[in-house]
């Protein structure tokens, strides 16, 4: 019986393998948190191509480690949406397909987003290609501004003008909230969002050569100080302190008046919560020059993969005038310099905000990127649930320093 | 079950070979599962231990390494310690609560039966989804307990129970009892309901009280019972995971790591299988010390105690 039965499923598996052939079905994943730019370019490619992509959404905080144990498991999906930081430590453990050739012979490919590129580069091969690029920038609530008195129109431009806002829209009532952040463990949220407070004035929590902690800086002390004095003022919503990142788009619950967000959340505001009126600006450092981080995602193929030719299609089309469109429209910044002007014409003009950050973005580089930033239990996440809503700001700064140095000196 | 012991024990007893090999064969099916699903991927882990074994990349021998890193490792202690802490909490924690639960089930009353359901059914909700009901339940505003507080005047603002430890660790607790001491009163019921009536009711007339019976009585005759349950209550409270890896994240700062969750971390987090290998070991080998501790304080097995 059950050798019947499994000669009849092989059976059948052969007789559907060629049938296979003239449309194939990509698997893809996406990470959560990078808004709906990705899912509807794939349902446009879907509704007018033949071949189809089944695209599956995996926890941003989990990509990693999915993707990772399913290459062990020889079942990993042919591509995927991974979170730039991420290409130089896969492709230097040998798991991505390389580009390189292909990739050189796009016609637009000088025009492809550098950074991107850049850490979509090892050992001067291609691994990766940008897939959406999203930098971090500062939110307010215009109605909330109207409603506290203060001119709707006019950015902040520096922490204390935030804080002082904060109040005055606290001071409307009981949920009303001056400003959010996820503090609870989110590593990705904060160094996506807080981080520019000290890189606008210079500072950073790496060396250059990133095997130096320097989290104990002048700089980062006075930016942990503006976030715990709103905390402490009682200007945040108290979920702040274990949100771990899945409220972090608490801006779009109307009640909350500033908050440092990505692109992509901007592109989720126009579309999904249209009543929702609000400004973008840069994020101020602490001393009032402003930063941003240069994130998002590039597009990846699992090494070995039968599916490439499929992909390397689907790929083409995202960077064609109408997928560069699509993805504009749902959050993600233009990928190819060259037509920038012409997909963002007609959009949301504070998409040009997120573009315009692009000049004072940084992103780290380092292979040790989940150890150190992202893990909910690595150094950074812990240090910022401390430093901001602790009483030991010292033992905050000086057990992250000392940790930080330790996961980065075992990964030489 | 009393009939094969005694006639295995006794001694000289002629055995043809057939029927032992009848006997292998009957056990054969338990034996593979075992070998397959237990045997095999300890011998497995072991062989990973003693590698520097990337997630992705290729493996390296280096001998007891892993071994010595841990007794220098910081985190992993206070993994243990914190795992320590958890398990006596909350062990001790459930029997408070399942053991008067059993003593109330056990009589024949009204609605007996509607009580043990009510009682069991936590128990049948999967550890993970309980987590993330009490994660709701424990929101600061959207949730029920803290808001419930504060309707009821008895404080000033809605608290946010999973932010600092003290609450936090205590929310866990009380979502553990909630879902395991019916498990546990279960348990104690059988062995409650093992006890003749006839010995208890020899007591009551030679003048036992109600705290003699129960201390001189039950207790020395569920000694087994309760020996089951402690064993699957601290076991189970040493491979504590899902509750903190979704109720805290291991937070708040990192104060609610338990060994499986620096595991877990370790392997697929920092990509060191090797290391976590090692000490899925470590952790074994303190599981069986433990066990075997429990089985010998508790004489199980002494049948004259």
């Amino acid at each position: 019986m059950m050798k019947q039965l499994l000669a009849a499923t092989s059976l059948l598996a052969l007789s559907l393998t060629p049938s296979l052939a003239a449309a194939e079905t990509i698997n893809m994943w996406v990470r959560t948190g990078v808004g709906d730019a990705f899912k509807n370019v794939v349902a446009a490619y879907n509704a007018g191509h033949e071949d189809k992509v089944e695209l599956t959404e995996v926890p941003f905080s989990e990509l990693v480690q999915k993707y990772a144990t399913s290459i062990a498991g020889g079942q990993a999906p042919d591509a995927l949406s991974m979170d730039l930081i991420y290409t130089p430590a896969f492709a230097a453990a040998g798991q991505l397909e390389d580009l390189t050739d292909w990739a050189k012979s796009l016609p637009y490919f000088n025009a492809l987003s550098p950074s991107h590129v850049r850490l979509g580069t090892y050992d001067d091969k291609i691994y990766g290609l940008p897939l959406s690029v999203e930098t971090s920038v500062f939110a307010w609530n215009k109605d909330l501004y109207r409603k506290a008195g203060l001119d709707p129109e006019k950015a902040p431009a520096n922490w204390d003008e935030i804080t002082a806002n904060a109040e005055k829209i606290r001071a409307l009532g009981d949920d009303t909230y001056g400003f959010y952040f996820s503090g609870g463990g989110c590593g990705g949220c904060m160094i996506f969002t807080f981080t520019p407070l000290v890189w606008g004035a210079g500072a950073d929590i790496l060396s250059a050569d990133g095997k130096t902690a320097t989290l104990d800086t002048p700089e980062m002390r006075k930016a942990v100080d503006i976030y715990r004095n709103m905390v402490k003022k009682d200007l945040v919503p108290a979920g702040a302190a274990s949100d771990n990142g899945t409220n972090f788009l608490s801006f779009t619950n109307g009640k909350i008046g500033q908050q440092s967000l990505g692109a992509f959340a901007i592109g989720t505001l126009v579309t999904e919560h249209p009543t929702i009126d609000f400004g973008v600006t840069l994020i101020p450092g602490v001393n009032g020059s402003p930063s941003s981080f240069a994130g998002g995602d590039n597009v990846v193929v699992t090494k070995g993969t039968t599916k490439l030719e499929p992909v390397k299609a689907f790929i083409q089309y995202i960077y064609s005038e109408e997928g560069q469109k699509i993805m504009a429209k749902y959050g993600s910044l233009p990928t190819r310099g060259d037509i920038a002007d012409q997909v963002l014409k007609g959009l949301d003009p504070r998409m040009e905000v997120g573009m315009k950050a692009i000049a004072v973005a940084k992103t780290p580089y380092t292979l040790q990127f989940n150890d150190l930033i992202n893990s909910a239990n690595g150094p950074w996440a812990t240090f910022l649930n401390a430093a901001i809503f602790s009483d030991d700001i010292e033992g905050a700064f000086s057990s992250a320093q000392s940790e930080m140095q330790s996961i980065i000196d075992s990964g030489q | 079950m009393t009939v094969v012991a005694t006639l295995s024990r006794q001694p000289g007893r002629p055995r043809s070979r057939s029927s032992a090999w009848r006997g292998l064969l009957y056990i054969a099916p338990a034996m593979a599962l075992v070998i397959l699903f237990f045997v095999v991927p300890v011998i497995v882990t072991a062989w990973m231990s003693l590698h520097a074994w990337p997630l992705m990349g290729a493996q390296r021998w280096i001998g007891i390494s892993n071994y010595v890193r841990m007794i220098h490792d910081a985190r992993f202690l206070s993994a243990l310690r914190f795992t320590g802490l958890y398990t006596v909490v909350a062990t001790i924690a459930i029997f408070a609560v399942a053991f008067p639960l059993a003593l109330f089930v056990e009589k024949q009353r009204r609605f007996v039966g509607a009580y043990r359901t009510v009682i069991f059914l936590p128990v049948v909700v999967g550890l993970a989804t309980a987590s993330l009901l009490w994660v709701w339940l424990a929101n600061v505003d959207s949730g029920f307990i803290g808001p419930l507080l504060k309707e009821l005047g008895l404080v000033e603002r809605s608290p946010n129970l999973l932010a600092s430890f003290d609450a936090a660790f205590l929310t866990i607790i009380v979502m553990v009892v909630w879902k395991i001491a019916g498990f546990t009163m279960i348990i104690l019921l059988t062995g409650l309901q093992a006890i003749p009536s006839d010995i208890v009711e020899a007591a009551r007339i030679d003048g036992a009280k109600r705290w003699q019976r129960f201390r001189y009585l039950t207790l020395p005759l569920m000694r087994r019972t309760i020996a089951l349950a402690l064993i699957i209550s601290v076991t189970g409270s040493i491979l504590a995971f899902d509750q903190f890896y979704i109720m805290t994240a291991g937070g708040p700062q990192n104060r609610m790591i338990s060994v499986v969750y620096y595991i877990f971390n370790q392997s697929f987090v920092s990509f060191n299988l090797g290391y976590g290998a090692s000490l899925s070991i470590v952790l074994l080998a303190i599981l069986v010390a433990i066990s075997i501790v429990q089985l010998w304080l508790l004489k199980v097995g002494d049948d004259k105690a």
